[in-house]
């Protein structure tokens, strides 16, 4: 027995998992056409500079109780595995050789799928443009998917379709296409997913960076499911009842495999229950996105995020310090949806889903207008409803258990405090809109984290409500000016409002739990001092930060980036039900200037 | 005047010295207790163990007050209603950077003197004293002055400077004995778990805590 035990450990720890990882996938025999398929060789030159211990762990690349060392043998396998480059078609023209132990066995795809900024609007050409997935593992029930970005041009990448000529990997006559991914882009991807991860926004998380000069960067993104709702649009938009139904049976097949879905569901059941996960999937993170400052760009294409709501490609995802709502990327040729602006967009994905449901069930493609009143999107503005007030219970502090009972007595109560909630949260500077470095957006007026976080806190040692001078400087962030925080008859009947709605929640909910109302304020304040940290991170302070880690990373291990990083995770943590334990140590030079950075920007975009 | 100087430790290390001060509140009925953290950093998963402590030792009402965030004027009146108000530790250069920043220093050392109960932790006790020089040596285990704080005049509460997690070594000994002849006041030094509580006419010593004095040492308690 003990025998048995010894050989399972050594094969764990000579990084099997690793060989899994060889270009195959369930995904190419589904659906044929849906991927162009590359050779590809390892790239030499670069260098592990960043590697997710405690990810690699749960897909059992590495075993459980493994050190968090790059050891000679571990930096080997990772290098090997996930350093590699296409030999893409302009390789192929020139009849271009490589060495044969440089060359991998299997084939690497890259995938179709719908994207805007590609002129057919058909998805004919259009896809991982600089990317391909390597593989997927399963490790103890849970599956993965495995990405690379930046391993070299493909023939789906922007330049291509608009010059109509396949590229060199690196071609610096062209940028978004050269095939190259980029180090900031992959560090601040690493920081962003591991924050948003550990705070339950489901979202891709990055494996590992491989780093080569000039900033150049290959980032290994993994996930549960990498398909995007792109990857069913474009056989929407193309008629292709075939290979929609193929991917739309295949994804399903995967979600129940993975054990993510409970269904022995068949036929056009079957349909019916994927077509209700994604109206709670959809409705979930529309809100989720609005209340936690999360912009992300959402459109009809349905590229910017994965088919569970995951988070995926971070160039332009945000987090906001405060409700910057008027704040729009600028993408060259045409700005982007603002925050408000992302439910519809995602209310959008879910009436071409119902249509491309539509399709597989009766082979007739209807318009898509023809699904405008459908049920599910009643049930989408159901949920999407209920969960803001859910939200909005959260982030006063209260737990899921006690919000469900609230909400189901009082809905109301809370529906009508969140338009006072909103009303301050929306309040725009008067000096209006401004550009900014990659767009432009009209500042927030207040920061209502301050007064979720603050209120309870005064009222519990000062037991008498704020007059309405000291609730606004309370509340009013660093943009607000004299004139943006003028309190008139209606502005001073919200902030009485602000404070009556608040309060009589709180008395309710200590009545409903049987608690006094100072009990149920101290676990209230226990809570929203964690949901509502003051200094949360920030698109803005990503920037930084990432400029930071750059400039020390010739003086730092990837173990040390690895844990830097995790320590910046911990700190970001707003899950108050994650029971966390301080460390005795102070935190280093560069952490404490990280924080320094996230404290000048915690108001900002 | 009440207030008590900890050396160092988890809060239930300082369980003893708690119960000394919760003492000084002479039965108050339900009284208030304010955090200030030394930093953001971790300081929303130290509120929470303080919490937790505290409750076990009959608190109720808690706040966090960060000095290094932004906050409303009435926010920071309110902690000054509180009975007891403990600086935790950290850096102690940052500490008293923001405490200066905020005018938190006159403020705290008026509301002492009005009856507020004022105790702190390594970092935070340091900050009760004359200076903050104990924070820069030794060398081994000092703080780092990133914000290259040039005058570290600190409340000046007590008429000593406090050294905290001290441990019976040479190499400790021989920086606090060297220091001690430079300056013309004890300084006292406690280890973890071990410290100085004073009220109006006593001052008890609990735990481990030695006394350097013009380069000599004496132990109050082994």
């Amino acid at each position: 027995m003990t025998v048995v035990k010894k050989q399972k450990h050594k094969l764990i720890d000579d990084y099997r998992k690793f060989k899994q990882i060889d270009g195959s996938h369930p995904f190419k025999k589904i659906l044929p056409n849906g991927f162009i398929d590359y050779p590809a060789r390892i790239r030499r030159g670069g260098k592990v500079s960043y590697f997710n211990f405690e990810l690699a762990k749960k897909m059992g690349l590495i075993s459980k109780n493994a050190d968090h060392t790059l050891t000679k043998e571990l930096t080997e396998e990772i290098y090997n595995t996930f350093s590699i480059q296409i030999i893409n078609e302009f390789d192929q023209m020139k009849g271009r050789k490589f060495k044969a132990e440089d060359m991998k066995e299997g084939t690497y795809m890259a995938t179709r799928y719908l994207q805007m900024q590609h002129d057919d609007k058909k998805g004919l050409n259009s896809g991982d443009g600089r990317s391909v997935w390597l593989g997927h593992l399963k490790h103890q029930g849970q599956a993965w998917d495995i990405s690379a970005c930046g391993t070299g041009a493909t023939r789906l990448s922007p330049a291509t379709s608009k010059y109509n000529k396949f590229f060199e990997t690196g071609d610096p006559s062209i940028a978004y296409g050269c095939g190259y991914g980029e180090l900031d882009e992959g560090i601040a991807t690493a920081i962003m997913s591991e924050i948003f991860h550990n705070n339950n926004i489901k979202t891709e998380q990055t494996l590992c960076i491989i780093e080569f000069k000039n900033n150049i960067s290959i980032n290994i993104r993994v996930h549960e499911n990498l398909l995007r709702p792109s990857h069913f649009f474009l056989y929407l938009k193309q008629d292709d009842y075939k290979s929609l139904k193929n991917i739309t049976d295949f994804y399903i097949q995967r979600q129940v495999e993975a054990q993510l879905w409970d269904t022995k569901l068949t036929g056009k059941k079957k349909y019916n229950y994927f077509l209700d996960k994604l109206t709670e999937t959809f409705a979930q993170i529309s809100a989720d996105f609005e209340d936690q400052y999360i912009f992300c760009w959402l459109d009809w294409d349905g590229d910017n995020i994965l088919m569970d709501g995951g988070i995926i490609d971070y160039g332009s995802i945000r987090q906001f310090g405060l409700f910057h709502h008027e704040y729009r990327y600028d993408d060259d040729d045409r700005f982007s949806t603002n925050i408000l602006e992302q439910k519809s967009k995602a209310k959008y994905m879910l009436q071409t889903f119902v249509q491309a449901i539509d399709f597989i069930k009766t082979k007739e493609k209807k318009q898509l207008n023809h699904f405008a009143n459908d049920k599910y999107l009643e049930n989408f503005e159901v949920r999407f409803e209920q969960r803001k007030n859910e939200n909005l219970l959260k982030k006063m502090g209260f737990s899921s258990k006690k919000s469900a009972q609230y909400l189901k007595r009082y809905a109301e109560d809370i529906t009508q405090f969140r338009k006072t909630f909103n009303y301050f949260e929306k309040a725009k500077v008067k000096t209006g809109m401004v550009r900014v470095p990659d767009g432009k957006t009209c500042d927030a007026v207040f920061n209502m984290r301050s007064f979720l976080r603050e209120y309870p806190q005064v009222i519990l040692a000062e037991r008498i409500k704020l007059s309405d001078e000291d609730l606004i400087e309370m509340i009013q962030s660093v943009f607000a000016e004299a004139e943006d925080i003028e309190i008139n008859n209606y502005r001073r009947q919200k902030l009485n409002d602000l404070q009556d709605q608040y309060i009589e929640i709180v008395e309710k909910m200590s009545s409903l739990f049987q608690e006094d109302f100072d009990e149920t304020l101290m676990k209230l304040i226990k809570r929203s001092h964690v949901v509502n940290k003051p200094n949360r991170i920030t698109g803005d302070a990503v920037t930084y930060i990432v400029e930071l880690i750059k400039e020390h990373s010739g003086r730092m291990s990837p173990e040390e980036i690895y844990n830097l990083i995790q320590d910046l995770v911990v700190n970001q943590n707003t899950n108050p039900d994650i029971k966390l334990s301080s460390k005795v140590i102070k935190p280093n030079a560069v952490l404490q200037k990280m924080f320094n950075v996230i404290r000048m920007h915690r108001e900002g975009l | 005047m009440k207030i008590a100087l900890m050396g160092g430790g988890d809060f239930v290390d300082n369980t003893s010295i708690d119960k000394k001060v919760l003492a000084l509140l002479e039965n108050k009925k339900n009284p208030l207790f304010t955090y200030i953290p030394s930093s953001f950093y971790q300081s929303d998963i130290e509120f929470n163990e303080l919490i937790e402590h505290y409750e076990e030792l009959g608190l109720k009402r808690f706040i966090k007050f960060e000095l290094d965030a932004s906050y409303g004027i009435a926010f920071k009146k309110a902690i000054f209603k509180s009975d007891i108000i403990h600086l935790g530790g950290g850096n102690t250069f940052y500490f008293l950077k923001n405490l200066r920043r905020n005018n938190f220093i006159h403020e705290l050392k008026n509301w002492v003197h009005a009856g507020g109960i004022l105790t702190g932790l390594s970092a935070g006790a340091i900050l009760l004293t004359k200076n903050i020089n104990t924070a820069s040596f030794p060398e081994f285990d000092c703080d780092e002055n990133e914000e290259n704080l040039k005058n570290l005049k600190a409340m000046g509460l007590v008429p000593f400077e406090f050294f905290p997690h001290y441990r019976n070594s040479k190499r400790y000994d021989r920086e606090l004995l060297n220091y001690s002849k430079t300056v013309k006041h004890p300084l006292y030094a406690s280890s973890d778990g071990a410290g100085i509580v004073i009220s109006d006419d006593e001052i008890s010593f609990i735990g481990r805590t030695a006394c350097f004095f013009k380069g000599t040492k004496n132990f109050i308690n082994k």
